[in-house]
Parts: structure tokens; sequence; C-alpha cells
């Protein structure tokens, strides 16, 4: 692998009694927006505060632009770090907030104030420096930490799950100012969180995390259409999972044979996108798949949802249940629940893990 | 009728309320009116009657205890040493009692509740017992004098002088001073001590930029309690001073027990209450600044 700006090399965090996070390999090229993506307790702050200085790593080293950094003070490492917690300093005013970094960094109080002010602008609060934190709405405290975090120039952002304290309608909002700040001033980022459309929508990577592991580093696309493992097919995007055995390319679930790319022995899970399956009732024509090799499988509608302009069809197939979605042109009655259906893809768009978990 | 149902009936809903607030506050009133407003005032009309001498009390009222009072240079003297001494000791129970304080605040679990057991121990035993055990330490022949001279040192006066006062009264009123400041420790975060160390505040500015500016609430109160206690404190002074030092709270015991002055005493014990109430305001504005 080729060392990027922000390296991470068996990065280990060891508690008590667990390993919050375990042997992180990580690369992160200059000016890159990179999610940790996963559950709850996977060790993603933990990571992000051992990048930061703030918990000693256990084992493993953190280098930014060459220097190894690992047993640096967090107060001399040059990073932004944003909390979920906002954790502004309430005895300060906005203005005095965002120039406190570049007060510890002795920059004249001339300078540091015209920047803070620009960096207010930046995340339009101008006309708000004198305030108190406290006198600001959720939102607002959180732009303030992120000019705070971003006057000082720092050679790599932390984000901790900045958004998850905002109405669904402000975090859209800020995503995309985040996102379009990051981009103009190509500051080296990390966004921690366990939203995947999130993850999904900003980032140029996501590094999906799991029980303190590294499961896959990839592009957004690359998550979705090829995945690593069976944690991160099931955790990015949503998946129908079929259990089988395989032999070679034949996977045989449920006494019905079924083909899949590449070969594999065993105990497997079948993966399939819910959109790439494709459900015809009786009475309806097959789709045409061209000369593609497809998969299909005959299940029973057990419900259906109905959810404005797509209609969610729950399906029983040998015991397995299956999700797939139809788009509603108006006017059509919905499968109803009970009726026989069959379910076809693409063997391209199967995906095949070794059951492990 | 209950005051439930009071606030529900129909009527005017004011005077119900009126009423309900009456209610509630009445016992404390009732409680502050008798034990408190009534004895100050009783302290302030005996403080404008004349001594005859012997505890006896003349009939006519008089300015002179007043006036001899703040005239006299002894007892301005007094009443500036009893500041100054008050507020010397209230600075060393801060400086003894924030590290504590913020030791305690972080810490966690079984730990913590063993910790502040230990806090308030002290205030289970009466603060006399505790003087006497200072006087064992601090004594000619004490602990401290005693492992001097084995290490070949020269003994120090440490008792029956205000520096014996002072050691004491400061170690007296650390169970206080910690408490007041584990209470005003609320807007400590952790949160934000990182912040401010990621934007590059060494620990040493981290302390003073963020820990000491949030803890002010409690440093504010913490002091006001330990220099209320400290200038009406009068066993240990008395014990550790050993009639050598003198405050006004000493001196009030002794116009009051042993001459039997009781204007005298009464005009000192108001003269407390009027330090009392600045400290009071200090206290307020300062709260008022810092918030
Ligand atoms: N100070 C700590 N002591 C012990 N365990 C901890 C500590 N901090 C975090 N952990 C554990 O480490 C794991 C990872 O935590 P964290 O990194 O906060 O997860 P995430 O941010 O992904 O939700 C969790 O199981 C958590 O309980
Ligand atoms: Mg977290």
């Amino acid at each position: 692998m080729q060392p990027g700006f922000l390296s991470i090399r068996s990065l280990t965090k060891r508690y008590e009694t667990m390993v919050a996070v375990d042997d992180l390999n990580l690369e992160i090229a200059k000016g890159e927006l990179v999610a940790f993506l996963g559950p709850s307790g996977c060790g993603k702050s933990t990571s992000l505060r051992m990048i930061a200085g703030l918990a000693p790593a256990t084992s493993g080293t953190i280098s930014i632009g060459g220097k190894d950094v690992t047993q640096l003070a967090p107060y001399r490492r040059d990073i932004g770090l944003v909390f979920q917690s906002y954790a502004l300093f309430p005895h300060m005013s906005v203005l005095k907030n965002v120039m406190f970094g570049l007060e510890m960094r002795k920059v004249p109080a001339a300078e540091a104030e015209r920047r803070a002010r620009e960096a207010i602008a930046m995340v339009q609060l101008e006309g708000r420096e004198d305030r108190r934190p406290a006198q600001l709405s959720g939102g607002q405290q959180q732009r303030v930490a992120l000019a705070r975090a971003l006057v000082i120039q720092p050679s790599i952002l932390l984000f901790d799950e900045p958004l998850s304290n905002l109405d669904a309608k402000l975090r859209d909002e800020m995503r995309s100012e985040i996102r379009s700040i990051q981009k103009r001033l190509g500051i080296t980022s990390i966004f921690v969180t366990h939203d995947q459309v999130e993850a999904l929508s900003m980032c140029d990577k996501v590094a999906v995390l799991n029980g303190g592991r590294l499961e896959q580093l990839g592009t957004p696309n690359d998550l979705y259409e090829r995945p690593a493992t069976a944690f991160v097919a099931s955790f990015v995007g949503r998946t129908n999972r079929l259990s089988g055995v395989a032999e070679g390319d034949c996977i045989s679930v449920g006494g019905k044979a079924l083909r899949a790319p590449g070969a594999s022995k065993g105990k497997v899970e079948l993966m399939v996108r819910p959109h790439r399956m494709v459900m015809t009732a009786a009475g309806e024509t097959m789709p045409d798949f061209g000369s593609e090799p497809i998969n299909s499988i005959d299940g029973e509608i057990r419900d259906v949802y109905y959810a404005g302009d797509i209609l969610h069809y729950e399906i029983d197939a040998g015991g397995q249940v299956m999700s797939v979605e139809r788009t509603t042109s108006g006017g059509e009655t919905p499968v109803s629940p009970g009726s026989a259906v069959n379910l076809t893809w693409r063997v391209a768009d199967t995906l095949v893990f070794g059951a492990a978990q | 009728m209950t005051a439930a149902t009071m606030i529900t009936a129909p009527g005017s809903r004011t005077s119900s309320i009126v009423f309900l607030a009456t209610l509630l506050l009445g016992p404390i009133i009732a409680v502050n009116g008798l034990a408190f407003i009534m004895p100050v005032l009783n302290l302030l009309m005996l403080s404008f009657r004349e001594s005859l001498g012997g505890g006896g009390l003349g009939d006519a009222y008089t300015l002179d205890n007043w006036s001899s009072t703040l005239v006299d240079g002894f007892y301005i003297e007094l009443i500036v040493q009893s500041i100054l001494t008050s507020l010397m000791i209230t600075i060393l129970t801060l400086v003894a009692s924030y590290p504590i304080a913020l030791y305690l605040h972080r810490a966690q679990g079984r730990w913590r509740t063993i910790l502040l057991v230990l806090v308030i121990s002290p205030l289970l035993t009466s603060a006399v017992v505790r003087t006497y055990g200072w006087i064992a330490i601090l004594a000619d022949d004490g602990l401290i004098n005693n492992t001097l001279k084995a290490l070949g040192a020269d003994a120090m006066r440490l008792l029956f002088n205000k520096v014996g006062v002072v050691i004491g009264l400061t170690e007296i009123l650390m169970p206080y001073m910690i408490l007041a400041l584990l209470a005003g420790f609320g807007r400590l975060d952790p949160r934000v001590e990182e912040a401010a160390e990621t934007l590059g505040a060494s620990p040493w500015k981290v302390f003073w930029r963020i820990i000491v500016p949030l803890t002010m609430p409690g440093v504010a109160l913490g002091c006001l309690l330990s220099f209320v206690l400290a200038v009406s404190s009068f066993i240990t002074p008395k014990l550790l001073g050993g009639g050598r030092v003198f405050l006004l709270a000493t001196e009030i015991y002794d116009q009051a027990i042993v001459t039997l002055n009781w204007p005298l005493a009464a005009t000192l014990s108001m003269i407390i209450l009027v330090i009392f109430g600045a400290a009071l305001v200090l206290y307020s504005r300062l709260l008022r600044a810092v918030l």
C-alpha cells in the first residue's frame, strides 16, 4: 500500500476487558474525506481519539505527512476535532471560541480576529460573534465548532458524529456545507458516523469498521457493488440473504440450484440487493435479461407496504424472507399477499460470502 | 382542603396561587422570623443599650457602643485583622481543596464514593476534637517539632499564634470548601477540555483558560462559605491561638461570656453581620461576572 498523508499502521487500543480497535491499517491521501462507518461501539471514536492524541494507542503507529506523531500530545499534533456534543467553551463568546486556537498558536491578536471573523463568515454566522454558545441553536453551535476547528488550518480535520444531535433537515444542510468547505480548503478529513447515507453521500472513501476491525476501505461504489465481507454487504445498503451450500459456482439453496460468480465451497451466504431482484407474479411476463445468466427462485408474498412512489413486498422464499420493491406507475393494484411469485436476478449481482457468522 | 384542590378550584386563580405560595413558604418564613430575624433585631437593640458592668444593662439607649467601637484603634485593628486572617484562611483552604475537588469530580464508581466519605468524615467529629488533634501535632513537643528536632533542625513556634490558627482553621474548613467546589463544578466537561487541547492548548493553558473559569461558580461559593465560617469561628482560634490571637469572634465570646458586656458583644456581632453582607454582595457580583 502506498503511504498516504495520514498513515495508520497496526493501530490497536486495548482496554482492560476488551480490544476497542484491533490492528487498524489505513492510508488516507491528502485532501481526502474518509468516513469511518460502523455500528455503535465498533471503535470509531476510539480510533479518532487515538489519531487526535486524546487516547494513547496500545500499539501501532500514526504518522501525518511522514512524521510519526504516535507519542505526541494532542496539543502538538495540529489536528482539528469537531465533537458530537459541540464542546464549545461556554464562558467565551463565539468570536473568542473561534480565536482560541489562533491564540494558542500565538497569532497576533489583530490577525487572529480577522481570521476568526473570516471563519465565522464561512459558516454563515456573521453578526453572532458576540453571542455566548448557550444563546445559539444546536446547528449554530456546531457551525461555531466547525469554524473553530477550521480556523487553525489543521493538517487533519476529524469529525466525531458531528450531526447526530441535529434534526434531519439541518443535518442535510450541514452535510453539504461541510463537504463543500472541506473540498474548497482541501483539508484531509475523517468523518465518523454510524449513518451510512451520510458516509456514502459525503465522502470520497468509506472505512467500514466492525468490532474494532477494518472490514473494508473503498469508495462508496466499491462498498455497494463489491463488498469485501458479508458484514459490509449487510451494513451498507439493504440486502436479501439466502443461506446455502456451495460446490464450485453452484450453490444449493433449499434444494434449488443457484449460480454465483466465482467458486466457493461449504456453507455460504448469498446476498442480493433488493432492487436487483425482479419479482414476477403469475400472468406477468418475465423480464428479459438477454443472454446474461440468471438465478431464479419461487416464493409467496407475505406482506405489502405502500410507500407512495414504491410498493414494498415481503416474500417468503422457502423460509427465507426477501424484500423487493416495485415503483408504482399509478392505477395498478398491488399483488396481494398469498400470491405465488418468482424472483429473478443476474448471477453477476449475486454476492457470495463464507457463512462465518 | 389540599393544595392541589385549591389550584383547580374555580374562582380567582391568582388568589389560590398566592395561597399556595404562602402555604409552601410559611414554614421557612416562620423559622427564619423566629430563629433569625427576631434574634438579630434583638441584638441590634442590645447594641444601643448601655452596659453597667457585671452584665447589667442601663435603661437608656445610647450610641456609645458604636461610636467607641468604630473609633477605637483596637477594635478597628481587630476588624481588619479578622477580615485579613479569614481571607488568608479562605485562600489557603481553596488552594488545598481545589486539586482534591477536581480529582474527586473526575473519580468514578466505588473509588469516588470512598473518597467522598473520606472528605466528609472530618465533619463527623467536632471541631473541638479536631482542634485538640492539631494541638498535639503543632505543640512545641508535638509531632512536627519532634520530627524537626530529630532531623536536627530548629523547632518552630506553631501553636498559640496566628500560624496555628490558620493551619487549624484551614483544615477544618476544607470539607466545606470541597463540597462547595464539587457543587459548583457542573460546567466542567471533559470534551471541552479535549477540544481546547486539540486546538493547541497545553495542559497548563487548559487549566487556566478552561478549567479555572468554568469552576468559578464553585470557587465563589466555596470562598463565601469558608470566609463566613472563618470569620465566625471562635473555638479553634481560641484554643490554637491560646488567647494571644485576637479575632472578632473570640472577642465577642470574651465580651459576652467573660466580661459580660452584652451591648459591646452585640455591636461586634452586628459588625460581623455587615461583613457577611458585604461578602454576599461580592459573591453575587462575582457570580454574575463569571456566568
Ligand atoms: N475508556 C474506556 N474504557 C473501557 N472501554 C471503553 C472506553 N472507551 C470506549 N470503550 C469501549 O470501546 C468500544 C469502542 O468504543 P467507541 O470507539 O466509543 O465506539 P463508537 O464510537 O464506534 O461507537 C466500546 O465497546 C466501548 O465500550
Ligand atoms: Mg462514538
